[in-house]
């Protein structure tokens, strides 16, 4: 489903084009703030800290991001923590090939993976609200599928990553512009409760 | 609540029609046709009901309502009408012809009901004002509460009587709905918005309604048990049931004709691809093969073909399957997205989404390949279409006024109108098949 009327869309598809057509894309169209920036830099530096921050606690029990769904039952926004281990990654319009900045991240995700061997995620693919529900909840699970894959070649057991798409359904920025798509076009990586000991 | 006021809706609903007298107008009504005035008459009360403001308007609504819809129509304003309708008769002789002929109406609809208890008969009868004769009349008994269904069904007449082909007013029509809050709900309601009953009641996401050949049942997909997946609910039992258990996304089904194999889009490792259900949810056939999405299928009214949207070609664009042979075909060639096929029921059109100049609009294209016709240029996006079931007519979404709305055209994009204005964004429509 796409947006309502807004004469600036061709200015900033083109924009975007130019943007990610080479070059990493500037801190402007990033959905995230200072630490998630520094956890797409040169493949990981900011995120060690994370990642160590992480490590002492509880199989990642404390920043937890809800997964789209429960966070849709509450009536909160399906946003990933700043504080959780495990970050988001984002796609070009209709596509769902990895970009390098996602590459980048999936490695660190895949780090914190392997320091947390117990721990199982769902990938959740998502999209921008422009075109069909049907065909966006397809592509969202290619995105979900690439990451899965990625996460695989480095090393992560493929019976640890299940995976989800919502498509269009889930947004976390309701905007009409590129800036707000581009925070939709996402994966979320949500950590699956551990079933109690029986 | 909800599954027992169902089960009360459609079980207690029985409708006897008996025609009274019929003969074919001569005139003729289509595209490019001047719409023909008409005017609508409150119905006159028979009886010493309590209530007859609620069917002597109602019922005259109802119809005018259906009549403008079809765009063939041009219902004269109730303020300009001269005689009285409670003191003037309802057959010929019983009332004059000239209080009509001098507002300008060719045609006229005249009627009466009778309430007793709940059971309403409702009598309805079509004049042609310059030639003096009755052209249709209707006898109707039918449960009060069913008093714009008896509207609907003599508006179709009405058509029949002009058009040589029955109207499809007495049908209805499913969609997705997010008016009661963040959820999307699936509800049913007749095409003019009345009736309107929620479906789906389970507060997470609920998508791609389409019915059963038999109008019976509402094939969906939801999150509600948290993987998207399909599910049927027979709107005469008011039951719901998982139709398809397994993992992975589970997508959008649309029954053949025959309503012998639901087509369904279902993923796996992270592919969408299109096979065909038996009606257990037994997989019968993988349709297609390969590392590209292919999703909404829609078949030809024969069964033979199944149209689809795949990015085989780097884009989403319209591809035709011949069943026996297997063979595929490009459909769509202009734009770079081209998706939610709804083939036509009379098989010579694909309605479909298409992406030009940034926008969103709804074309249809010849089954066999050929120019795409641009159907709606009305502003906003405009998405979703599906046929009615004589293929005269198109519902569709558009959000030219804000939000989401259904709106109905005619099969050409004339007549554009809107049917719904929830609050919220109503969307993806699916016209019933008639039912009797």
């Amino acid at each position: 489903m796409m947006g309502r009327p807004h004469s600036a869309i061709y200015g900033l598809m083109l924009l975007s084009f130019l943007v990610f057509a080479g070059c990493p894309p500037p801190t402007t169209t990033r959905p995230e703030t200072a630490s998630s920036s520094a956890s797409q830099a040169p493949a990981g530096q900011g995120s060690v800290s994370e990642q160590s921050a992480a490590r002492g606690a509880p199989q990642g029990q404390q920043a937890r991001a809800p997964s789209s769904l429960e966070a849709l039952r509450r009536g909160e926004g399906a946003t990933t923590p700043a504080s959780s281990p495990l970050k988001e990654i984002y796609f070009d319009y209709d596509r769902h090939d990895l970009r390098a900045d996602a590459r980048a991240t999936l490695k660190g995700n895949a780090d914190w993976l392997k320091d947390n061997p117990s721990v199982r995620i769902e990938i959740e693919g998502h999209c921008d609200e422009r075109g069909t529900n049907e065909y966006n909840l397809a592509l969202g699970a290619k995105r979900a599928q690439a990451a899965k894959d990625y996460l695989v070649s480095l090393g992560i057991t493929a019976n640890r990553l299940s995976t989800i798409s919502y498509g269009e359904e889930v947004p976390v920025c309701k905007e009409q512009n590129e800036e707000c798509w581009q925070k939709n076009r996402r994966d979320r990586f949500v950590i699956v409760p551990t079933r109690p000991a029986s | 609540m909800i599954e027992r006021a169902l089960a009360l809706f459609f079980l207690c609903f029985s409708l006897a029609a008996e025609p009274l007298h019929a003969q074919v107008i001569g005139r003729i009504i289509g595209p490019g046709a001047e719409r023909y005035p008409i005017a609508v008459s409150l119905l006159k009360d028979l009886g010493t009901g309590p209530d007859g403001k609620r069917f002597s308007e109602g019922i005259a609504d109802a119809i005018a309502r259906d009549l403008t819809l079809s765009g063939w129509f041009r219902v004269l304003d109730r303020s300009a009408y001269i005689e009285d309708a409670q003191r003037t008769g309802i057959t010929l002789g019983t009332f004059d012809l000239r209080d009509w002929s001098i507002i300008g109406a060719e045609a006229l609809i005249k009627g009466g009901f009778t309430l007793q208890g709940e059971d309403l008969q409702v009598e309805l009868r079509l004049f042609d004002v310059y030639q003096a004769k009755e052209v249709v009349g209707k006898r109707y008994t039918g449960k009060a509460k069913d008093f714009r269904r008896i509207a609907h069904k003599f508006a179709d007449e009405i058509i029949f009587q002009f058009t040589g082909v029955r109207g499809i007013f007495d049908t209805r029509i499913a969609y997705v709905s997010n008016a009661g809050g963040r959820f999307k709900e699936i509800y049913v309601s007749h095409l003019d918005g009345s009736d309107k009953i929620q479906v789906t009641n389970n507060r997470t996401i609920n998508l791609s309604p389409s019915w059963t050949p038999d109008g019976r049942s509402i094939l969906y997909t939801s999150y509600k048990d948290g993987n998207p997946s399909l599910y049927l609910f027979d709107l005469f039992a008011g039951k719901d049931a998982k139709f398809l258990s397994r993992g992975g996304l589970s997508l959008g089904g649309k029954w053949s004709r025959d309503g012998r194999f639901a087509a369904v889009s279902l993923e796996k490792d992270g592919n969408t691809d299109i096979y065909l259900l038996d009606r257990t949810g037994k997989t019968v056939r993988r349709v297609t093969d390969g590392a590209s999405i292919a999703v909404s299928p829609t078949w030809s009214p024969d069964g033979n073909q199944l149209a689809f949207v795949s990015n085989r070609s780097g884009s989403p664009q319209i591809y035709v399957l011949e069943l026996a042979s297997g063979k595929t075909r490009r459909l769509t060639f202009s734009g770079s997205y081209n998706t939610s096929p709804d083939w036509s029921p009379r098989g010579d059109r694909i309605a479909y989404t298409g992406r030009a100049a940034g926008r969103f609009n709804i074309f249809a294209i010849d089954a066999k390949g050929g120019d795409p016709q641009l159907l709606t240029s009305n502003g906003g996006d405009n998405e979703d279409a599906s046929w009615s079931p004589d293929g005269r007519f198109i519902l569709f979404t558009s959000n030219r006024r804000g939000r989401y709305q259904l709106h109905i055209m005619q099969a050409n994009g004339e007549n554009q109108q809107r049917l719904t204005a929830s609050g919220g964004d109503d969307t993806s429509p699916s016209w019933s098949p008639r039912t009797e």
